[in-house]
C-alpha cells in the first residue's frame, strides 16, 4: 500500500511539526482522561454513597393511606422475590426532640436494627455506641451527631420526645452516628414496636426499605411490586432523580468541553497538514501524473492524521493514566462531611474512558484531516505540476 | 480506428480563461504512429504544453477528442483516466518531480506500486530501469544528492518502468546544460529504440528538435508545421 508509504515519509520529512501535533494531541486526550476519570469517580461515589445510604426501593403505604397494614405477609412476598437481599420494615414519625431549653424538630424512625442493618448498613456509620442498642423495645434512641450537637447532648444523656397526640417520652442516647449527610442533622433511631406503642398506631408501619443484589434493578422490581402489590414502590433511582438528571447534565456539559478541546488539537494536525499539502503540490500532481488516484491522494493525508492522532492517542493514555494515578493519591483536608467524607479526589481509572477518549480523539482527528485531504485530492494535476 | 496510429487528435480545442478566453488549442488535428520520436515546437504560448497534458489526459479539452489506441480518452472517467496514465503513459517534466523523501530507487517504484505491482517486484523491476539509465550505482541515493542530469535520469527511469506505450516529455532537458541535455536527449532516442515507445518532447531546443523523427511545430494553438527530418 504505497500511500501508506507516502504518508509516512511525509510525517518523517517534518520532524516538529509532527512533534507538535502530537503534543497536542496528547495534551487533549491526557487532559480528558483525567477529566473522565474525575467524573467517574464522582459519579461512582454519589451513586455508591446513595445506594449504600438508602433502600434502594421504598414501598409506601397505598394512595390515601397512612399505613401498611398486615405487613408480615408483605415483608415475607417481598424477600422471596428475586433479586431482593435484605427487607425492612419501619415506622417513621415526625417529633420534636427536647434537651434542656434547646429543641430539633427530627424525622423519627421506628426500625429493627437487624433488619435495617441489611438493608443499609447503619453500623458502618456509628460514631459512638451500638445500632443494635435499640433492639428491644425500650426507651433507648440513636441520633445523629450533628442532631446530639444541636441539642448538646452526648451519650447517654437522655432526650425528651415530643410527638403529636402522646405524652413527652424519654430516651437514652445509646449511638450517635454520622453519614456525612443532611440526615445526621434529622434523623434518629428508635425500636419499631416502642415507636408504634408512642404513636398508638397498633402493628403497622408506615413504609419498607429494600436492599437489592443488584442496585440497577431497583427500578424495574420497582415497577413490579407497584403493579402487583398496589403498594406504591419508589426505586433510589425515582427518589434521587434530580441527582441523576444533575449527573447527566454535568457529564453532557463536560462532553461539550471534551469537543471544545479535542478540536483545538485537531486543527494542530489540520494545520500541519495544510502545510504538508501546500509544500507537496507538484509532487501530488506528479503522483496524480503516475495514475494514483483521486481517492488515494485523499487516502495519503487521511492516513497521515490518523497516523499522527494514533501517536498522540497512545502518548496521551499514558500521560492520562500516569496523571490520575498521581492526581488520585493527592490528599486534600477537606472537613469530612463535605463531599461524602472523602479526603482525595475521587479518581476511578475505567479502560472504557481510555477507549471513549481514543475513538472520539481519532474520529476528531481524521475529521480534521478531511479538509487538507480533500484539498490534495481536488487539485488540477497540471496546475500542480507547472506550479513548481 | 487505423492500428498504424497510437495517438489521434481531432480537431481539438482548448479554451482557457473566465471573462478573458484564451484560446489555447485551436481545432489541431494530429496523428501520432507507434514508436514515432517526435518533436513539438514552437514560440512560448503557442500551446504545446497544453497539447501536451490532453494527450498525457492531465487536462480535457473544450471540444474534440484525444483517441489512445482508438480509445476516446475525453469521454473517460476520473478512474479511467489515473489508470490509463499509470499504464500506457510516461511523464517526464522539465522540473524531475522526484518525490524528495523517497530514494532514487523508491522513486522509480512508485509508478508500479501505484499499479499494485508487489513491493519486491517493484524493487526487481526498478533496479533493471535504473541501471538502463546509467544509474545503477546512486539507487539508494535521495533527490537532494543527486545532481541535476541524475535526478532527470531517475525521472526518465520512473516514466518508463511501467513500459508505457507513450512517453511524454516536457521540455526534459530544459533545466540541463547542453552536455547534460545531450546526454539524456541520447538516452531518450536510444531508449525510444529498443522498446519501440512512442516519445513525444516538447522543446525550444531546435537543435535537439532537428535530431527527432518529425517536427510539429504550433503557432497561437494550430498546427504550423508537420514535417518529417530526413535524418
Amino acid at each position: 500500500m504505497f500511500e501508506l508509504d507516502v504518508a509516512t515519509r511525509h510525517i518523517k520529512s517534518r520532524r516538529r511539526q509532527t512533534l507538535f501535533s502530537i503534543i497536542a494531541v496528547s495534551l487533549a486526550v491526557g487532559i480528558i482522561i483525567i477529566f473522565m476519570s474525575m467524573m467517574s469517580g464522582y459519579t461512582s461515589i454519589l451513586i455508591d454513597s446513595t445506594t449504600e445510604n438508602q433502600a434502594h426501593i421504598t414501598v409506601m403505604p397505598k394512595e390515601g393511606e397512612d399505613y401498611i397494614h398486615l405487613y408480615h405477609g408483605l415483608e415475607n412476598h417481598i424477600y422471596d422475590l428475586e433479586g431482593v437481599e435484605a427487607v425492612s420494615s419501619y415506622f417513621q414519625g415526625e417529633a420534636a426532640l427536647q434537651y434542656k431549653h434547646n429543641v430539633e424538630g427530627v424525622l423519627l424512625y421506628g426500625i429493627n436494627p437487624e433488619d435495617e442493618n441489611r438493608v443499609v448498613n447503619r453500623d458502618k456509620y456509628m460514631l459512638a455506641g451500638e445500632f443494635t442498642s435499640i433492639e428491644n423495645p425500650g426507651s433507648r434512641i440513636v441520633l445523629g451527631y450533628k442532631l446530639a450537637k444541636n441539642l448538646d447532648v452526648g451519650m447517654g444523656d437522655s432526650v425528651t420526645a415530643k410527638v403529636p397526640g402522646a405524652e413527652p417520652t424519654d430516651f437514652t442516647i445509646t449511638g450517635i452516628f454520622q453519614t456525612g449527610t443532611p440526615l445526621d442533622e434529622t434523623m434518629a433511631f428508635v425500636n419499631i414496636e416502642r415507636l408504634q406503642d408512642l404513636y398508638g398506631s397498633g402493628d403497622v408501619i408506615t413504609g419498607m426499605g429494600i436492599r437489592m443484589f443488584d442496585a440497577y434493578a431497583a427500578e424495574e422490581l420497582a415497577n413490579g411490586i407497584d403493579r402487583e402489590t398496589g403498594y406504591d414502590a419508589i426505586s433510589w433511582m425515582e427518589q434521587n432523580a434530580e441527582i441523576l438528571t444533575l449527573l447527566e447534565t454535568s457529564e453532557g456539559m463536560v462532553y461539550f468541553f471534551y469537543v471544545i478541546i479535542f478540536s483545538i488539537s485537531g486543527f494542530g494536525i489540520a494545520n500541519v497538514l495544510i502545510m504538508i499539502v501546500m509544500e507537496k503540490v507538484g509532487e501530488i500532481g506528479m503522483l496524480m501524473a503516475m495514475g494514483t488516484s483521486r481517492r488515494s491522494i485523499m487516502l495519503i493525508f487521511l492516513l497521515e492524521a490518523a497516523i499522527l492522532g494514533m501517536f498522540g492517542v497512545i502518548v496521551g493514555c499514558i500521560l492520562g493514566y500516569g496523571a490520575s494515578l498521581a492526581i488520585a493519591s493527592i490528599t486534600i483536608p477537606v472537613p469530612p462531611e463535605m463531599y461524602f467524607g472523602m479526603d482525595h479526589l475521587p479518581i476511578v481509572i475505567e479502560l472504557e474512558n481510555f477507549i471513549s477518549a481514543s475513538i472520539f480523539a481519532m474520529v476528531i482527528n481524521i475529521i480534521a484531516g478531511v479538509f487538507p485531504a480533500r484539498r490534495a485530492s481536488k487539485m488540477d494535476p497540471v496546475e500542480a505540476i507547472y506550479s513548481v | 480506428m487505423s492500428d498504424k496510429y497510437i495517438i489521434q487528435v481531432k480537431n481539438l480545442t482548448k479554451i482557457f480563461g473566465d471573462g478573458v478566453e484564451i484560446k489555447a488549442l485551436d481545432g489541431v488535428d494530429l496523428d501520432i504512429e507507434r514508436g514515432e520520436f517526435l518533436a513539438i515546437i514552437g514560440p512560448s504560448g503557442s500551446g504545446k504544453s497544453t497539447l501536451l497534458n490532453q494527450i498525457g489526459i492531465l487536462d480535457t479539452p473544450t471540444s474534440g477528442t484525444v483517441l489512445l489506441n482508438g480509445v476516446d480518452v475525453t469521454k473517460m472517467s476520473d478512474k479511467e483516466r489515473s489508470r490509463t496514465r499509470n499504464k500506457e503513459l510516461g511523464f517526464i517534466f522539465q522540473y524531475h518531480h522526484l518525490l524528495p523523501d523517497f530514494n532514487a530507487l523508491e522513486n522509480v517504484m512508485m509508478p508500479l506500486l501505484i499499479s499494485g505491482i508487489r513491493s519486491s517486484q517493484a524493487r526487481d523491476i526498478a533496479r533493471k530501469v535504473l541501471d538502463e539509465v546509467g544509474l545503477g550505482d546512486r539507487m539508494e541515493h535521495r533527490p537532494n544528492q543527486l545532481s541535476g542530469g541524475q535526478n532527470q535520469r531517475v525521472a526518465i527511469a520512473r516514466a518508463l518502468v511501467n513500459k508505457p506505450s507513450i512517453v511524454i516529455g516536457d521540455e526534459p532537458t530544459g533545466n540541463l546544460d547542453s552536455k547534460a541535455s545531450e546526454n539524456i536527449y541520447e538516452l531518450l532516442r536510444q531508449l525510444n529504440r529498443e522498446h519501440n515507445q512512442t516519445f513525444i518532447l516538447v522543446t525550444h531546443d531546435e537543435r535537439m528538435a532537428a535530431k527527432t523523427d518529425r517536427i510539429i511545430r504550433l503557432v497561437d494553438g494550430r498546427v504550423a508545421e508537420n514535417s518529417i527530418n530526413s535524418n
